[in-house]
């Protein structure tokens, strides 16, 4: 794709666009984008075929419910990812994505024992994974509960035996460390 | 400003971007960041540094997914794009089927609008049908003031064809007298009070009928405080034969009077309104005898 000559528009341009229905917005989403978004589907679902046909998903209703995006409230970016992960973590817990995984035979939750001793992985993502693991280990365990396991924090502190405020502040700790290496 | 700080540092804005809160206190966030801007500030800060976090560790999805997903949307990709793509792999894996959302994501608004539509519909047709409304009265108004008009025509047609009927048949009756034996005509003749006056009675001795002429009649209009009397002379004494008015637009031709059998003259005398017992000699207009 190195020779693809990519779409890219200013945040403003992107929403306007969008919910005037303008395609092109879509096509420059997708440039600008679906890679970061298969990235945030890919941490949650490890099957490269199934991540796929949830980005698909997420354009699809990107597309459909740009209505419902209020740009006081966030950026785009945030609401587009957060409907990755939702679909994401839905499809994580439906019962025929339960059923048809291989290694995913838990019966009610996503066995975190299985992320942290990293019995499945995708090859694509191991690098996102060495850049988390650099932060603090109890840094690292929250967010990748609520970041990439789909846990509520409410389900993190439960299963990490933290109270909820320790949650919390980690939480934000780790999110501290990402501005910090960002900045 | 503590307050405000307590709150950035409380970790609450991270699941707030992170999308870990509930409805209400997704409110209670926004509330807060459009109260404080340090709070919004906050909230972009994260917001871009989970942005990059993504960014920087973004997947690539496989080539044809684009293609796929933009036929989905309904798009086809602009030409130039497409030749910039390398040869696509052909893939056999049918395609799937369609998902059916629908379009309109406000359903609300639609009806709303269709509502808003069907409103103002109502209120142009309630204005066309007040105006029709108006226009129909107008034309039952002239309706009924042309059939008034033309009411009043006919009763004017309907009087003068009466009035000619009736002309006819007092005429008529005129020449079947002059041609029966029975009637007789009395000339009668102006005295010395008018000269000039005269009038013609018809008497049918047998069946003692008396007619006025009065379109034989030349004497002065009645003013309404007297009338005219008609006189039999019955062997020297005056039988009164009733009343009548001269008027420029008399209706009858014929006007009958009181029946007498037998008459040596007729005369006429002015008297007031109603008539007299007995004429008044000297207001003696008209008097003829009858001829053998």
């Amino acid at each position: 794709m190195g020779t693809t000559k990519k779409i890219s528009l200013s945040e403003e341009e992107l929403v306007s666009k969008l919910k005037s229905r303008d395609t092109i917005a879509v096509q420059a989403l997708y440039d600008m984008y679906s890679g970061a978004l298969l990235g945030v589907i890919s941490r949650i679902i490890l099957q490269t075929e199934v991540a796929e046909d949830l980005l698909q998903e997420t354009f699809i209703k990107i597309w459909n419910s740009a209505d419902s995006y209020d740009s006081s409230k966030g950026r785009l970016f945030t609401w587009m990812m957060n409907i990755a992960r939702n679909l994401a973590i839905d499809k994580l817990r439906s019962k025929d994505f339960k059923n048809s995984g291989k290694n995913q035979d838990i019966e009610n939750n996503v066995d975190f024992i299985d992320a942290q001793k990293e019995v499945t992985f995708n090859a694509d993502i191991l690098g996102i994974k060495d850049m988390v693991t650099a932060l603090k280990p109890e840094f690292n365990d929250v967010l990748n509960m609520v970041y990439f396991k789909g846990y509520t924090h409410v389900e993190t502190a439960e299963e990490l035996n933290l109270p909820l405020g320790t949650v919390k502040t980690r939480i934000r700790m780790a999110i501290m460390e990402l501005r910090k290496h960002f900045n | 400003m503590e307050e405000v700080k307590a709150y950035i540092e409380s970790g609450i804005l991270e699941l707030y971007v992170l999308g870990q809160l509930n409805a209400q206190e997704q409110k209670e966030v926004e509330a807060m960041a459009s109260k404080y801007p340090e709070v919004k500030q906050e909230i972009e800060a994260i917001e871009i540094a989970m942005e990059q976090y993504a960014l920087e560790n973004a997947i690539s999805p496989s080539i044809d997914l684009e293609s796929k997903i933009l036929e989905k949307i309904g798009v086809t990709k602009s030409p130039e794009k497409t030749e910039s793509l390398p040869e696509p792999v052909k893939v056999v894996e049918p395609i799937k089927e369609a998902v059916i959302v629908p379009l309109n994501t406000a359903p609300y608004e639609s009806k709303i609008k269709s509502l808003r539509i069907a409103l103002v519909a109502c209120i142009a047709l309630l204005a066309v049908s007040i105006v029709a409304l108006y226009s129909a009265h107008n034309q039952l108004g002239d309706a009924k003031d042309q059939i008034a008009a033309l009411n009043l025509n006919n009763e004017k047609f309907t009087s003068t064809v009466n009035f000619m009927k009736q002309s006819n048949a007092d005429l008529q009756k005129i020449i079947d007298m002059n041609n029966d034996p029975d009637w007789k005509t009395v000339k009668l003749a102006g005295t010395v009070m008018d000269p000039k006056a005269k009038m013609t009675v018809y008497w049918h001795a047998k069946g003692k009928h008396v007619m006025v002429d009065n379109s034989k009649m030349d004497l002065p209009a009645n003013d309404q405080q007297h009338q005219y009397q008609l006189w039999a002379i019955v062997n020297g004494k005056p039988v009164d034969l009733g009343v009548f008015d001269v008027k420029a637009d008399s209706t009858h031709i014929l006007v009958a009077m009181k029946e007498i059998g037998s008459a040596a003259a007729f005369a006429v005398t002015l008297e007031k309104k109603g008539g007299s017992v007995s004429p008044t000699m000297n207001q003696m207009i008209v008097i003829g005898n009858v001829s053998i």
